[in-house]
């Protein structure tokens, strides 16, 4: 027997009733009322929680039933057949089991499927619609962090020059130009563009005497642009981003914009390798050494650590130093240079 | 005269029953690209609807996961449409907003539609009777004239707002009153207004003093006045909300929800948001600790409505989508 609050459905008033089964036919009888009905035309919600369940009847009526032993007694007589997450719903072991296959599932998005994901639109987009994209992509960093270039308009000249005279590999689908510019705060270093816009810091210029060592710098840049890396990474952190916007939901849009942020900092390793491999070819393919790679990469890695070093010691902990170091420097420079 | 009885709203739900709930049916949403969480949101909602108790009997949802899943996929076309037609041209994007802005009313009358009908206390529906006319004035001409007043118009489009979805809403075929007038409105907002002021003018002096107090204390006024906002318009609103001659009420206090507010954040950013289900129990819990319905006489004498019978088997329900506007 079933303890139950009976409303008919058409006014708000509610009766306590009882419901027993009686072979095909469901019974309900309270003070006032009794009433019966073929026990396979009764619907029962499934169980959330300890909520109430609600017995839906064929009269349009229904009854809540906060006793779920003597409900799930009544329903077992009856052959009632309860959904098949009822049990996993309720159950702790599920709930820790779901939750480790979300923190898998999620690593494995991120690891693979966003990279191939990524990797596959940024090589559908037609190098002339890139080039479009990227016309206006220097105007924020030249406003956010970027000064004029100090360099001499002869320097600038002479390396534009040399760089002209760098031989593209055949497969190459944009046009190169460089930029000079100067970021103190960002220490010596080198970025290409959507477009093929490489920007070379003066800090990167005066950080060594060998000019075929910037040439090798240009060559990687080129290879993060033919690799579409920068693209690439765009799209990851937009995915992250959604992502996180959906999962965190209403708590706040701005926790849900900062993995993103921290997606975007760098290049992946494989990146970095792929990058690094394309310039080794060209060098090759032009006559230089893939070591001259290697030479500039360990003089750009000291100077950022010892930009970290002086920032330490001055206390002011430089985020954009930490963000913007290349991982594994010596074991990149191994693969670009074994016989060192 | 009968005598005014007080019920207050009860929430029994626990974060414990609700994160099994929860991270289950997280895990299916994300195994079908997003497709199951029309069904965890028919789920999330009966969960919170069934746990919320007044005088004795639950809140029941009868949405269905395909209508929710029909309300997305228009949501989604929109969405699409308007983002690639931004980035093609200016006259396109000009045209897509236009378009979307002259679509959002109807749609938003469509989703209150849903939203009551599938709702029910007592076995009876609740039910909305908005038009579309009426909507169209208020969420698009309203908004559209409180920007070309510098926003001096905002509180009494916010009015106009609630009126219409309030006035609108019935229970069984009871329907729902709105008393709050347009000053009570611009009473709230000016008062969020005069604390950022003073706030300024406090800081202005103090930042002469030290600007790292400023850094710190800043952002603090400003969630004060977020909480303040959240508290007391939600107060404003349902108190002077009835339904029939029963009249509503809800007395949140802003450092009380402030409180919540804040350290469910910590407990989801330090969970990585496994606390999100134990947050929103928290959170329901006190929203509704605070409010209640001051009956006259008892609550058995709402009839369903006409339109209930008809409805439901209808045609409106074969056309009807959710989608997932929060007013």
């Amino acid at each position: 027997m079933v303890a139950a609050l009976y409303f008919d459905g058409m006014t708000s008033g509610a009766q306590v009733v009882t419901l027993t089964l009686d072979g095909e036919w469901l019974q309900m009888r309270g003070e006032v009322l009794a009433h019966e009905w073929p026990w396979h035309e009764i619907k029962v919600s499934e169980r959330l929680g300890d909520t109430p369940r609600r017995i839906n009847l064929p009269d349009g009526g229904h009854c809540e039933v906060a006793d779920h032993d003597a409900l799930d007694a009544l329903l077992k007589q009856g052959g009632y057949r309860s959904n098949w997450l009822d049990g996993i719903q309720h159950s702790m072991r599920w709930a820790l089991l779901s939750a480790i296959l979300i923190v898998l599932v999620f690593a494995v998005a991120y690891r693979y499927l966003l990279p191939w994901g990524a990797e596959v639109v940024a090589h559908s987009i037609p190098p002339n619609m890139l080039q479009k994209m990227g016309a206006s992509s220097l105007q924020t960093p030249d406003k956010l962090m970027l000064e004029p270039s100090k360099l001499a308009p002869q320097r600038q000249q002479a390396l534009r020059a040399a760089y002209a005279k760098l031989a593209a590999l055949p497969d190459a689908q944009l046009d190169y130009r460089i930029e000079f510019r100067s970021a103190p705060q960002i220490g010596p270093n080198a970025f290409a563009l959507p477009d093929g816009n490489i920007v070379i810091l003066d800090e990167l210029v005066a950080s060594t005497q060998n000019d075929d060592e910037i040439i090798a710098v240009l060559a990687h840049e080129r290879g993060h642009v033919e690799q579409r890396h920068a693209l690439r990474m765009v799209l990851q952190s937009s995915a992250v981003g959604l992502a996180m916007t959906w999962y965190m939901g209403d708590v706040s849009s701005l926790l849900a914009t900062v993995p993103a942020i921290l997606v975007q900092a760098s290049y992946s390793r494989d990146m970095e390798r792929e990058a690094d491999e394309y310039a080794a070819r060209t060098l090759t393919m032009n006559g230089m050494s893939p070591c001259l790679l290697r030479g500039i990469l360990l003089k750009l890695d000291a100077a950022h650590a010892k930009r970290q070093a002086e920032a330490v010691n001055n206390k002011e902990g430089s985020v954009m130093d930490y963000l913007a170091s290349h991982p594994a420097t010596q074991e990149r420079s191994d693969l670009l240079c074994p016989a060192h | 005269m009968q005598a005014q009885q007080e019920h207050a709203f009860e929430f029994t739900g626990n974060g414990r029953d609700y994160f099994k709930i929860w991270i289950v049916n997280l895990l299916l949403s994300i195994l079908t690209l997003g497709i199951y969480s029309a069904w965890a949101k028919v789920r999330r909602l009966q969960y919170f609807y069934r746990n919320t108790r007044l005088a004795g009997a639950v809140f029941e949802y009868h949405g269905t996961p395909i209508a929710i899943l029909k309300g997305r996929l228009i949501a989604f076309v929109l969405l699409v449409a308007y983002t690639v037609a931004g980035n093609l041209n200016l006259l396109l994007a000009i045209l897509a907003f236009v378009l979307l802005a002259a679509v959002m009313p109807w749609l938003i009358v469509r989703s209150l539609r849903f939203k009551l009908y599938n709702s029910s206390y007592r076995g009876l529906r609740f039910g909305f009777a908005g038009s579309d006319g009426a909507a169209y004035a208020v969420f698009l001409l309203l908004p559209v004239l409180s920007v070309l007043t510098l926003y001096l118009l905002a509180p009494f489009a916010h009015y106009k707002i609630k009126q219409y979805q309030h006035y609108n809403s019935r229970f069984g075929d009871t329907f729902f009153r709105f008393d709050a007038t347009a000053g009570n409105f611009y009473g709230i907002y000016l008062k969020a207004l005069g604390l950022l002021l003073l706030a300024g003018v406090f800081f202005g002096i103090s930042a002469a003093l030290h600007m790292s107090v400023l850094m710190v204390v800043l952002p603090l006024v400003y969630l004060y006045i977020v909480g303040f906002l959240a508290v007391r318009l939600p107060n404003l609103i349902w108190s002077k909300t009835g339904l029939g001659e029963h009249d509503l009420y809800s007395r949140m206090e802003v450092g009380k929800y402030l409180w919540i507010a804040f350290t469910n954040l910590l407990g989801i950013v330090f969970t990585l948001g496994l606390y999100i289900p134990f947050a929103q129990i928290r959170m329901a819990h006190y929203k509704f600790s605070c409010m209640g319905l001051l009956a006259q006489g008892d609550l058995a004498g709402f009839v369903a409505g006409q339109v209930q019978a008809d409805s439901a088997t209808g045609e409106e329900t074969a056309e009807m989508f959710d989608l997932d506007i929060s007013l």
